[in-house]
């Protein structure tokens, strides 16, 4: 029983918060900009090598780089939204997604510019888990799936009850009435991509923190975080988070049943189910 | 209008009939991974099969002094560009032998769908796959790099002659490691080992502690590893030790890379082991090694001595066949067979003037001996390493 908890059910909730922190951001440009977004895991591997450079250049502790790699990405992904995205606004959705397919390549290659190929990671060594009453846990999973509650809170709270919160779900629910109450669409734009880009910095920074960064890393998440935010009911925060602890739990959970080779296309079955039983997600989602 | 029209067609029927017997050329083709996943090693490698064509042509040049030309071609390290890359250089460049694909994927697709219908005889320098030796190839597969058949089989006897009866084995799921799993499992088995857990892994996933559970469930305390060091082999090895998953880590030439010593840490390496094959110091590898280093190249990188091994010898047998396309596997076989006069690399104008003679020669490349075997695999030597330090160093020569 507590080997089931160790090693099947720990790692899938610490994988689970990393994809639920970028279905979030996935669900809020669905949501939102109304289109799947294909960079998003490459901005989380650039989120994750931007903390690798403060961690190594400034030699900043690691958990203080989190801030400081979610705000640059934030800036990176706003500037991606300015250069790219804004200027195909009023053309057919397809293109814009094809254009951050484009983008992420873009990302990706500016990645391995930079910091290469290799894997790297950040800090050398290992560091072995303690022991909680038999269950076996490590400071960075705890961690992951704190900062993860921490930030999802901290999104719900801001959408709610701020006054740019409910211009954001305004504009989800009908940007045209949005624009005709007078409110800036531009601006809301603009904090829409800053919320994604952290989030997505911090997906990128907790996989790096728990395995290694790779130049790949993000791309290979991809696939399960829009499993999730799909899984979840797209618009949906709460749905997203939901979404990302399932996919990551039943990710680890087909071992048990399947051959491993099996396990990366777990991601895949669900959202092939969940888009014929139930397309609308777990929660019926469609705006925020 | 028409006039000069054809006016103009017969000007080019004029330059195509007079091209023919201006290109005194015979071209290979060097087909290597210039884009892709190797993209990192195959620069070195193709120099070292451009210096072996250059040495031709310095001493001598092919048959009646015609030019050696390597054709470049890109195999994109998958099957599709393979098969573009060798369809080219086989019908429209008009090859006379191939050196390449690198990858193991992409040469058994340019060899089952190009070379073996066209009877090109083609040496891989780096294709390690076992799947390469099963090929139905009438003889016109070779390749310069023992088969990882040998490293699988190797490894499994050295690991039982070292008292490990019982071990689970984790692989990639690719040409790769599956065949090198594969290898390794029936030795293992047939000498009477243990194989207490067997799976395969995708690449690329988070978290691998769900496998690792999964592996240790069958009692081993030992983990045979298939992966590449750089990779998911990482990952898997630290989830592992983190973990307290296996007390031993044994991997394949793949895991015997700087990464995992320089993100675990050395100290956490202790029972850390890879194999990998080792050059055998001989006469024709300094040789080489004096040659390659001075245009510029790092003897020391991987496949470089096979690289240039398989060139040379595309060379000599086709000095061998005296051209003909279709006799350059027999040829290959008659050049590197163990018996007649030794030719060591950058030897061309000795064995050039031997073979006008009709002596028996015998190629002693840079990297081995290249003696054949019915499947025109090559033996290879292996070594077992441990971590030292910052860096490998042997533990046991492996047999």
């Amino acid at each position: 029983m507590l080997d089931l908890i160790n090693f099947y059910l720990v790692p899938g909730i610490v994988l689970g918060s990393i994809y639920a922190l970028g279905a979030v951001g996935i669900t809020l440009v669905f949501a939102i900009l109304r289109y799947a977004h294909l960079a998003h895991g490459d901005l989380a591997t650039l989120g994750a090598f931007l903390a690798l450079a403060v961690v190594s250049a400034i030699g900043l502790p690691v958990y203080a780089a989190l801030p400081v790699a979610m705000i640059v990405t934030a800036g990176v992904a706003v500037g991606v939204d300015r250069l790219f995205y804004d200027y195909l606004r009023e053309r057919p959705k397809i293109v814009t997604v094809m254009a951050s397919l484009g983008v992420a390549l873009m990302i990706r290659s500016l990645v391995q510019v930079i910091w290469g190929v290799d894997a790297e990671s950040y800090t050398r060594g290992i560091s072995r888990p303690e022991n909680w009453w038999g269950i076996r846990l490590k400071d960075r999973e705890i961690a992951t799936v704190a900062v993860m509650i921490g930030l999802v809170l901290a999104l719900q709270l801001f959408l709610l009850r701020t006054k740019w919160g409910k211009a954001m779900r305004a504009m989800s629910d009908n940007p045209d009435l949005a624009l005709l109450s007078g409110i800036d669409n531009r601006k809301v734009v603009t904090l829409t991509w800053i919320i994604v880009g952290g989030l997505c910095a911090a997906s990128g920074y907790f996989l790096g923190l728990n395995t290694e960064l790779k130049s790949l890393m993000g791309w290979q998440m991809l696939l399960p975080m829009f499993a999730a935010a799909i899984l979840g009911g797209v618009g949906r925060i709460e749905g997203a988070v939901i979404g990302g602890l399932v996919v990551g739990i039943a990710e680890e959970l087909s071992v048990l049943v399947l051959p491993s080779e099996y396990k990366a296309a777990m991601a895949f079955a669900i959202l092939l189910v969940m888009l014929l039983v139930r397309p609308t997600g777990l929660l019926r989602g469609k705006v925020l | 209008m028409r006039k000069s029209s054809l006016a103009f067609v017969g000007v080019l029927l004029g330059a195509t009939a007079l091209a023919h017997p201006a290109s005194a050329d015979v071209k290979i083709g060097l087909l290597g991974g210039v884009s892709g996943p190797i993209a990192a090693m195959a620069p070195a490698m193709i120099d070292a099969a451009q210096l072996a064509i250059q040495q031709v042509n310095e001493q001598g040049g092919l048959l009646a002094g015609e030019n050696l030309v390597g054709v470049v071609g890109d195999s994109g390290c998958n099957p599709q560009n393979a098969t573009d890359a060798a369809t080219k250089a086989v019908n429209i460049e008009g090859i006379s032998a191939m050196v390449g694909p690198h990858c193991s994927g992409a040469v058994l697709a340019a060899a089952n769908s190009v070379t073996i219908p066209a009877g090109i005889t083609m040496i891989t320098p780096s294709g390690t796959s076992p799947e390469i030796s099963k090929l139905a190839d009438k003889d016109t597969v070779f390749r310069t790099v023992p088969s990882d058949d040998y490293q699988g089989r190797a490894l499994a006897r050295t690991l039982l002659e070292r008292g490990t009866g019982k071990v689970a084995v984790a692989y990639l799921n690719n040409d790769y490691g599956k065949g090198l799993a594969e290898a390794f499992k029936a030795e293992f088995e047939e000498k009477g080992g243990e194989i207490a857990g067997f799976a395969a892994h995708e690449d690329g996933k988070a978290s691998y502690r769900s496998n690792l559970a999964e592996l240790a469930d069958g009692g081993a305390d030992t983990l045979v590893l298939f992966d590449y060091g750089d990779g998911t082999g990482l990952t898997i090895l630290r989830q592992a030790l983190e973990n307290g998953f296996f007390e031993t880590f044994i991997g394949g030439d793949g895991m015997k890379s700087d990464a995992p010593i320089r993100e675990l840490g050395a100290e956490n390496l202790g029972t850390f082991y890879a194999s990998s094959p080792v050059g055998e110091q001989s006469a024709g590898l300094e040789a080489f090694n004096a040659a390659f280093k001075a245009i510029g190249g790092d003897p020391n990188a991987i496949f470089v001595t096979t690289s240039y091994d398989a060139t040379f010898l595309a060379a000599l047998a086709l000095e061998k066949a005296g051209g003909d396309k279709a006799k350059v596997h027999e040829a290959l076989r008659e050049v590197s067979n163990g018996e007649g006069e030794a030719i060591l690399p950058g030897e061309w104008k000795k064995a050039k003037e031997l073979i006008a003679a009709g002596t028996a020669i015998d190629y002693k490349g840079a990297a081995g001996d290249h003696n054949f075997d019915a499947n025109g695999d090559v033996p290879g030597t292996y070594a077992l390493w441990r971590v030292e330090g910052d860096t490998f160093a042997v533990e046991t020569e492996m047999k």
